[in-house]
């Protein structure tokens, strides 16, 4: 089996060559590019699932190489030795699994795109295609990517892809500025992961994120020598770096304050956002936090804040989700929550939880994606959900994929959202009953579990359900197999992926059927689901309400109560023939939520109410004194050139009589330096 | 002698082009430029170089004979080249042939003058990167001046004699301060004897200079150090000594442009590797926190005057300002990744700004405007040059995978663990926020003038640009990425003629 790790290059290179393809032939290609993305991300998913195979049939169960070096040199700093910095491919069970989820969504998105991009008339496919291509190639490599530098590349080149996807109808004024905000958001925080990454590299001189000579050993051992690293203690260093990286996460992964971009993303063709959602660049940060997490094991406070800023943002944009009015933004504000949850699982040390997660969600939300997609094919692309309804019995393919995905991420049991869900708030809960400041957060993903479950599904009844109310949604557009295979797919794996890791049944009944835990369990030594809870043991204390089971039993039956409580009250007030917004109960905080809380509000100022300013006033100051003081210089040196110039009279007795007073000026000075007159 | 034939060659190049007519003019120029081009490469293959041309290096391609006696003093024909100067006549050879070619579609008079004036430059910027006797070497640096000045001046915009006035005075009254600086330092060098800089800085390092015109030896090697330091800074430039150049490249023509941010600039920093930073380490020492101070300030306030720029031309001249501080953060650091990954910057910028002024430069000729306000939607007009400008902007702003992002990147690494430069972190730290802000200016532009809908305020019907606008463009961005995806190409070759340098001082 482990012959097959010699084609996991591969897997990224595929869809690099579907983006040359496309962009060099893309015109003359019948589906303008469509096929070579499609058999590429076949491909690569094909090599994805022998990965896994190879994983797991494999001796050492993981896979690492260098495959060439991209620069080397003396490292200064902290290190003092060389310092090499290379590409290579580190195939462990998290990039093996990751692998496979990335290329599958891909793939199906290419499928997708086949009736949603080109059935329309579109112009630019080739541009699109190319665009899919090198995105799945750029995530497909920093997943594999074995070590930061190359991870952080790769991170960056997602960032480009979804500027370019996003912007993809640029004739249009939003798309291009939706696709400019992405990019400077997140570039904002990479300025402080790519900080994280100079830091790390000076303190440890190896960026490898496995393995002996990895910079998480190099740490740990910093740590327990208990020196000083650039005049702070080793763990306050690993905690501050961790945070600065911590960074990028918080730029890609949309969280509170830089998740503002996410949103205004939705401009995007719905195929984008269904592969940035679910796969890609959202996905980036949370996997990234998931690759080092033995770094961030090292330091309680970087593991404390992710948790805290994971459960803030789960409510914080499940409550913005409760009033949007276009399908898609609902779902935005839906990711946005849900990867709040994946950060707070591992921000409280369920690395397996949020991992679990991050695959659950993958599914469902490039379902719903994909599901709104087909909704806006149906609609005649209409996204206002209050134009809709009634679709349940016209496109039941759709409808009822849509649903399964709606129950996932509710989090309602058995759906495979619930179950991952679940465990990041038990494992929340167990630290929070030692710490208050992990139980705030816990408390905040608990609250907003409520939230989920009713704006799922107000969606989904104001989609499906009640009387159409417009006369698209009366006689709405076919959907074809393009559309529907990748729905049942996904509809599939939205209902059964929960079986990956059924934790509280195998808590209660004492089966093994944790197959998650056990595929973390292997892989690089120090990188493993084994050594995580070690290192985690030393940071945070757990304890239980009771006994283990009534534990289990509290926090799957408070998130259950309250998923059916949001969901109860969606159907009490949209379930009806004719529904109504009922925005007005809401009162006072109504406007608050409906403008986002005014964060968009102060980011915009930030750039055009300080920076612009700054920048015009920096420009007059330029001109007027720096320029000006040279422009000065030159005037007055014509100035005096100038009346320089009138001694240059022409007659020659003046000249004579300048010389000889000229003559007799310098004996005199002469004379008098000289002391001829003493 | 291959050096010779190089300059040979271009020169006569020069005077051949001069006289030819006109109409054929731009394409017989382009042809020459081909062979210097070639001579180049080749000499990039057969490079046999080790160690700093400075300092006591194996030299490739070195020639010397003497010239001139002068009193005590000698002056030879020494040239040769090291790591550090190969990538740049390379660079200078390359960028010149493209530059030649983006001149088809805008020069339309006095082409042949104009061609000869082009190829003029390059043997004499050849000559800046490949002299190491002072007096040779300031003949070049000088005579550079001269064709650009005309440049400028004869095919530049409506302010083109204000521009070209105020580029040759200002970068001519550094030189003669420098020139100054420099001569007074070799007097008061006791035992040297020639103008050879490699006798020069041995000397340098092996005690200094006694003193001279009454200034003690440490005192005058500090005066020299700041004088140079300013001299060069002007043409670098640094802030504030940086108004002449937004001025001059919005006159100046593109090709022009494109020689004057591709090579003219780096001219500034190759000198003040080759002087400051070679033959003053202690200086450098003394002096390393207010040249980080204006490093940073270079980055940060350059790259604000960007974001408040509405002409193309002048955002990324300004951005030059921005880039070139981080040449000079890594100059400082003194360390192998920060002096090295300034030399690798100097490359890369060359190319990426290249690119940039080319495309714009593409614009400008359907357009006849470079305004921000004045066109908006252009992507849709101009596919593939639009495609070439987005991808030369994600260069500029430091994209992996493309040169810009090693430079920047070995320069902070270099910068960021500098045993030299105190409080490196932070300078480092504060440097980098430039990454920020220049996708923050080129974004707003991009998003103005290539998106959006079909828009253009001046009567123009704009189609699709030529082959061989958009041929050079093609061939820049293959470099660069070449030089992202493995910058080993040349970093191994400037690192090893970092190292010497870097033994005589900096910690790493």
């Amino acid at each position: 089996m482990e012959g097959l790790f010699d084609y996991a290059p591969a897997i990224a290179l595929f869809p690099l060559a579907a983006f040359v393809i496309a962009l060099a032939f893309g015109p003359k290609l019948p589906k303008k590019g469509a096929i070579p993305g499609i058999v590429a991300t076949a491909g690569s998913l094909a090599l994805s699932l022998a990965m896994v195979a190879a994983v797991a049939g494999g001796e050492e169960g993981y896979y690492h190489t260098t495959l060439f070096t991209w620069a080397a040199g003396d490292a200064a700093g902290e290190v003092g030795e060389g310092i090499e910095f290379t590409f290579g491919i580190l195939i462990d069970p998290l990039a093996a699994l990751m692998l496979v989820i990335v290329s599958l969504i891909a793939f199906l998105v290419h499928v997708f795109s086949l009736e949603y991009m080109n059935a329309e008339g579109e112009t630019g496919l080739p541009r699109y295609y190319a665009g899919l291509g090198l995105f799945t190639f750029s995530m497909l490599a920093f997943v594999y990517a074995d070590n930061l530098l190359m991870a952080f590349m790769f991170f960056e080149l997602v960032g480009l892809c979804s500027f370019l996807l996003i912007g993809f109808w640029f004739r249009t004024r939003s798309a291009p500025s939706a696709a400019k905000k992405a990019f400077l958001v997140t570039r904002f925080g990479d300025y402080f992961f790519l900080i994280g990454v100079v830091a790390i590299a000076a303190t440890f001189g190896t960026l490898q994120f496995a393995g002996d000579d990895s910079f998480v050993a190099a740490a740990e051992a910093a740590i327990d020598d208990g020196g000083q690293l650039f005049g702070f203690d080793a763990e306050t260093w690993v905690t501050i770096t961790g945070l600065l990286v911590l960074g990028g996460v918080i730029g890609k992964s949309a969280q509170f304050p830089l998740h503002t971009w996410l949103p205004d993303a939705m401009e995007g063709p719905t195929t984008v956002s269904a592969l940035i959602h679910a796969a890609t660049m959202v996905a980036a940060g949370v996997y990234l936090v998931a690759r080092m997490f033995g770094y961030y094991a090292l330091s309680p406070t970087a593991l404390a804040i992710i948790a805290f800023v994971g459960g803030f943002t789960a409510l914080f944009a499940a409550t913005m989700g409760v009033v949007k009015d276009d399908i898609k933004q609902v779902l935005a504000y839906s990711t946005i929550s849900q990867y709040g949850y994946m950060m707070l699982g591992l921000g409280v040390g369920g690395y397996v939880a949020g991992v679990f997660h991050l695959m659950n969600h993958a599914f469902f939300k490039a379902l719903l994606f994909l599901g709104a997609g087909a909704v806006i094919i149906l609609m005649h692309h209409e996204q206002d959900m209050w134009k809709m309804g009634g679709l349940k019995n016209k496109a039941p393919v759709t409808y009822y994929t849509f649903l399964a995905g709606a129950l996932a991420l509710a989090g309602i049991i058995p759906f495979s959202g619930f179950w991952s869900k679940d465990e990041i708030l038990y494992d929340a809960l167990i630290v929070g009953t030692e710490q208050p400041l992990i139980m705030a957060a816990y408390a905040m993903g608990l609250l907003a579990v409520f939230f989920t479950g009713f704006y799922t599904f107000r969606m989904v009844f104001l989609t499906f359900h009640g009387e159409p109310r417009s006369d698209v949604a009366e006689d709405p557009h076919p959907v074809g197999w393009a559309v529907k295979f990748p729905l049942i797919a996904l509809g599939v794996l939205a209902v059964v992926a929960g079986v990956a890791n059924l934790a509280p049944v195998a808590k209660l009944t004492g089966l093994e059927i944790e197959f998650l835990n056990e595929w973390l369990s292997s892989g690089v030594e120090g990188t493993t689901y084994v050594a995580y809870t070690d290192a985690l043991a030393a940071v945070y204390d757990t304890g239980y309400i009771g006994t283990e089971s009534t534990t289990v039993l509290i926090a799957a039956g408070l998130s259950l109560l309250l998923a059916f409580s949001g969901a109860g009250l969606a159907w009490k007030l949209y379930n009806v023939p004719e529904p109504v917004a009922h925005k007005e109960r809401l009162g006072s905080v109504r406007e608050t939520i409906e403008s986002n809380y005014y964060q968009d509000e102060y980011q915009v100022w930030l750039a055009e109410g300080l920076t612009l300013p700054l920048a015009r006033a920096a420009d007059r100051f330029d001109q007027t004194v720096i320029d000006g003081t040279v422009n000065g210089v030159s005037s007055v040196s014509l100035f005096g050139s100038d009346r320089v110039k009138r001694i240059q009279t022409g007659i020659v007795t003046n000249y004579a009589a300048l010389i000889v007073t000229g003559f007799i000026a310098l004996v005199i000075v002469l004379g008098v330096l000289g002391g001829w007159f003493l | 002698m291959m050096i010779e034939a190089l300059l040979a060659v271009t020169l006569v190049g020069a005077l051949v082009t001069f006289v030819a007519p006109n109409r054929i003019a731009g394409k017989l120029a382009f042809g020459i430029s081909l062979i210097p081009a070639a001579l180049s490469l080749w000499m990039f293959t057969a490079f046999d170089g080790s160690g700093n041309a400075l300092l006591d290096g194996e030299l490739a391609f070195e020639s010397q004979f003497e010239w001139i006696q002068l009193g005590d003093y000698t002056i030879s024909w020494l040239v040769g080249l090291d790591g550090i100067s190969l990538p740049l006549v390379v660079l200078t050879t390359v960028l010149t042939s493209l530059a030649i070619m983006s001149s088809w579609t805008p020069i339309d008079e006095r082409e042949s003058q104009f061609y000869g004036l082009v190829l003029f430059i390059e043997a004499n910027l050849i000559g800046v990167f490949t002299a190491l006797d002072f007096f040779v070497w300031f003949i070049f640096w000088e005579a550079v001046l001269i064709p650009m000045y005309l440049l400028i001046g004869v095919w530049g915009g409506p302010r083109r004699k204000y521009a070209a006035i105020k580029f040759f005075v200002y970068t001519n009254v550094a030189s003669l301060l420098m020139f100054g600086a420099f001569i007074t330092l070799v007097f008061g060098l006791g035992d040297v004897t020639s103008f050879a800089l490699p006798e020069i800085a041995t000397a340098m390092l092996e005690g200094g200079p006694d003193g001279f015109a009454g200034l003690g030896g440490s005192a005058l090697a500090s005066v020299v150090f700041v004088a140079m330091f300013l001299g060069f800074a002007v043409k670098v430039p640094v802030v504030p000594f940086h108004t002449w150049l937004p001025d001059a490249h919005v006159e100046a023509p593109t090709p022009a442009s494109v020689l004057l941010a591709g090579v003219l600039l780096k001219m500034g920093t190759y000198a003040l590797l080759r002087f400051n930073f070679t033959m003053f380490p202690e200086q450098v020492e003394a002096y390393a926190i207010p040249i980080a101070a204006i490093a940073v300030i270079s980055v940060i306030y350059g790259a604000m005057l960007a974001l408040a720029q509405t002409d193309l031309k002048r955002i990324v001249a300004y951005s030059s300002v921005s880039s070139m501080g981080y040449v000079i953060l890594g100059l400082v650091a003194y360390t192998q990744f920060g002096v090295g990954g300034a030399t690798f910057q100097m490359v890369s910028h060359g190319l990426i700004s290249g690119l940039m002024f080319m495309a714009v430069g593409v614009i400008y000729n359907a357009t006849h405007t470079r305004m921000v306000t004045d066109m908006s939607g252009m992507a849709d007009r101009m596919p593939v040059a639009v495609g070439i400008l987005v991808a030369g902007a994600f260069g500029y702003m430091g994209l992996p995978l493309m040169s810009g992002f090693f430079g920047e990147f070995a320069i902070f690494f270099g910068a960021f663990g500098s045993g030299l430069l105190a409080y490196s972190q932070l300078f480092t730290s504060l440097a980098m926020f430039g990454i920020v802000i220049v996708a923050g200016y080129l974004l707003f532009a991009l998003q103005r003038t290539v998106f959006g809908p079909y828009h253009l305020e001046t009567d123009y019907d704009v189609g699709r640009a030529p082959l061989h606008d958009v041929a050079p463009m093609f061939v820049l961005l293959g470099i660069i990425i070449a030089l992202g995806v493995a910058p080993e190409l040349i970093f191994d070759m400037i690192t090893d003629a970092v190292d010497p340098i870097l033994e005589n001082g900096g910690d790493a």
